[in-house]
């Protein structure tokens, strides 16, 4: 209860408000404009708040990706463009209603449903994840040895349409997390002498350039494709609210759940909840011919989707350390910054923190009411500022984001490789999301693999002796199994996913 | 997870899977040459070197199933595919211009100063991608100076003075 009272007092703070109100501005805008997406809203943001205590930290981020999952609602229903990637699965959807005329109604249900769905993802993580952390807290190396495996194959399992590639992507970023003083030995790799080298790959401007400069790559060659907005006045946006929830509060139940359980999964999170969601609502609802000519059914499925994905993507990240998308993957990044390093001892020495983190997600949740409805009343003016002016803005504050965080030109270079090779690996339809988690969860799990080593002196069979480690243990390998059997090429042949389809989730 | 797709547009550029995997087969096994220059522990199997081992294998392998899975197809990939946009020289200009002017900030910023290399970055930039040369002028050292405010006054960050030294 001590915990709660202090959590209270770290978020009820002049400034953190200050800052969790600003960012959720910023999300709004990044959210709202086509080709800005919630990941690199985070990337953009935390060169900014890596000067600050972790609260308001933790809790720009946290804000600014609830409101700009959001707010790519927005841009979908007017303009037939998702304003993220989470938006994509119901976009065409939105705009069949807003050619309708039911433009209002399309965006109280896409409002509604999100601050709903949002809550709904919180609530489930206020309950589980301190309930996981108690057992998790027993975990010793092999437990997390084992969980990190699982984690990084789930992600390129389900987070991505070609396993081949998704695994390729994870071990590169493994690779890529290689660089630097090894963790058992203390040995420099990879470094070339280089004094920069030495600390690792920074995270940060890998991010930026991964997530921001690869996407302004891409959006130098396509600044000309404009969309004509069909309609214009935003009306009442309530009216009918209730009647829908009355016909589609099931759907509300069932889109939240499975948003929740694919956010917890790593390596899935907001966009597949969408796109999942919005096919299963299809499959199971009554009147599946409706769907694609401008049906509410299946926008209240993946609207609540998206937005509870945010909250089951923080369970595995806070209590093992292990992120549930690439925004957590960012969150958890951050955290080892701060020198927090996230897992289940997190709940036991500083639970104030763990607090403030639920409260300040019920708290944007909230504050997405009314700031929504402020951004969907004013979309036009939204909408009109020009990518081309935008372009260049971005590309600065890329470029001094990473300088930042190195204090020197090495931050910006590596931004720029970054943002090349993610770039290149996007154009040949490598996924970059299996690439993040490896470079996060890198040094983790090979130290974990390096302690449980020494400790069963080179023993395998030591890493199935205690009973969780060898469940785990025995899951990973037949889930692996399975992938090997999917990858080979025996007759079935992969699809190959092209690209822009994988965009970071 | 697939979108829509438009089969007659091109909108990635991209070498085909064996170019792909070949490339990725010469950086892994780089980078598995050059574990072997690590100092090894006696009488234990594992120690710096073991895991870019494992994890240059995986590439490897990975690199051999994706050209495998290309010479199992029936129909031949090319082993380049250009976008539509490389094919209109404005595009490709815009998309070397974009990457230019993060090269021009890294070789320029120390000597010249943050404030003068952002500010010709974006004046550059907004000009080429046709802003009017008024609303160009004025975001640019608009957003000049609030970056500057915000991360060299604000954070504190030591952002290069060059050429203005004498004069902030």
């Amino acid at each position: 209860m001590q915990a709660i009272a202090t959590a209270f007092g770290l978020v009820f703070d002049l400034q953190v408000i200050g800052v969790i109100l600003a960012s959720a501005v910023f999300g709004m805008f990044v959210g709202a404009m086509p080709g800005l997406t919630a990941t690199m809203a985070t990337a953009l943001l935390v060169p900014v708040t890596f000067f600050m205590p972790p609260v308001p930290a933790l809790g720009a981020i946290v804000t600014a990706t609830a409101m700009a999952i959001f707010a790519g609602d927005i841009p979908a229903a007017m303009l037939r463009m998702p304003g993220t990637p989470a938006s994509a699965a119901y976009a065409d959807e939105s705009y069949e209603m807003t050619k309708k005329g039911q433009l209002d109604l399309c965006m109280g249900v896409n409002l509604v449903f999100s601050v709903l769905g949002g809550i709904f993802g919180v609530a489930v993580l206020i309950l589980a994840a301190p309930m996981l952390a108690e057992v998790a807290i027993n975990f010793s190396s092999f437990e997390y040895f084992w969980l990190a495996c699982l984690g990084l194959t789930c992600a390129v399992f389900i987070g991505t349409g070609d396993p081949v590639k998704g695994l390729l992507s994870l071990f590169i970023g493994l690779a890529i997390g290689c660089v630097g003083i090894d963790p058992a030995a203390g040995q420099p790799r990879f470094t070339f002498g280089n004094v920069d080298l030495l600390s690792g790959i920074n995270f940060i401007p890998t991010l930026i350039g991964m997530f921001a400069v690869s996407e302004l790559l891409r959006g130098s060659v396509s600044l000309d494709q404009g969309s004509t907005m069909v309609q214009q006045q935003v009306g009442k946006l309530m009216t009918g609210i209730g009647a829908v929830w009355r016909k589609y509060w099931k759907n509300f139940f069932r889109g939240s759940i499975l948003g929740t359980v694919i956010g917890a999964l790593p390596g899935a999170g907001a966009d597949i909840a969408a796109w999942v969601s919005y096919a299963v609502s299809k499959k199971l609802s009554k009147e599946p011919e409706k769907f694609g000519t401008g049906h509410l059914e299946g926008i209240v499925d993946s609207t609540s989707a998206n937005n509870s994905a945010l909250g089951g993507a923080w369970i595995p990240a806070l209590v093992f350390g292990i992120p549930g998308d690439s925004i957590t993957a960012i969150v958890i990044g951050v955290l080892y910054m701060k020198g927090m390093n996230p897992g289940p001892s997190v709940f036991l020495q500083t639970p104030e923190l763990i607090y403030a983190v639920f409260i300040i997600f019920i708290l944007a949740n909230i504050v997405m009411f009314p700031l929504g409805w402020a951004a969907i009343k004013s979309a036009k003016q939204i909408l009109r500022v020009p990518r081309n002016i935008l372009l260049p803005v971005i590309l600065i504050f890329c470029m001094v984001g990473s300088f930042a965080m190195t204090n020197s030109i090495y931050g910006v270079v590596l931004m720029v490789v970054m943002g090349v090779f993610g770039w290149v690996l996007e154009e040949h339809g490598i996924p970059i999301a299996p690439l993040i988690l490896g470079l996060v969860l890198g040094e983790m799990l090979e130290q974990n693999f390096m302690t449980s080593m020494i400790k069963s002196d080179g023993s395998f069979l030591f890493f199935f002796e205690r009973p969780i480690a060898g469940v785990l243990g025995v899951c990973t390998l037949i889930v692996w199994g399975l992938m090997l059997w999917r990858m080979l090429p025996f007759g079935r042949h992969g699809q190959p996913v092209p690209a822009g389809e994988t965009a970071p989730p | 997870m697939a979108g829509p797709v438009t089969p007659d547009k091109v909108e990635s550029m991209r070498f085909n899977d064996t170019v792909v995997g070949l490339a990725f087969i010469a950086l892994a096994a780089t980078m598995i040459a050059m574990t072997f220059s690590f100092p090894s522990f006696p009488g234990q199997a594992y120690g710096p070197s073991l895991f870019p081992r494992i994890l240059g294998g995986g590439i490897i392998f990975c690199a051999l199933v994706l050209i495998l899975r290309e010479r199992r197809a029936a129909v031949a990939a090319p082993w380049l595919v250009l976008a539509d946009w490389a094919r209109e020289p404005r595009k490709v200009l815009s998309f070397v211009l974009t990457l230019a002017a993060m090269l021009f900030y890294v070789l320029a910023s120390d000597r010249l100063g943050f404030i003068p290399s952002a500010f010709l970055v974006q004046i550059v930039l907004l000009l080429w991608f046709g802003v009017r040369p008024l609303t160009a002028l004025v975001v640019a050292v608009g957003m000049t100076l609030l970056v500057h405010w915000f991360f060299g006054s604000m954070m504190l960050v030591p952002l290069p003075r060059g050429i203005l030294d004498s004069v902030l």
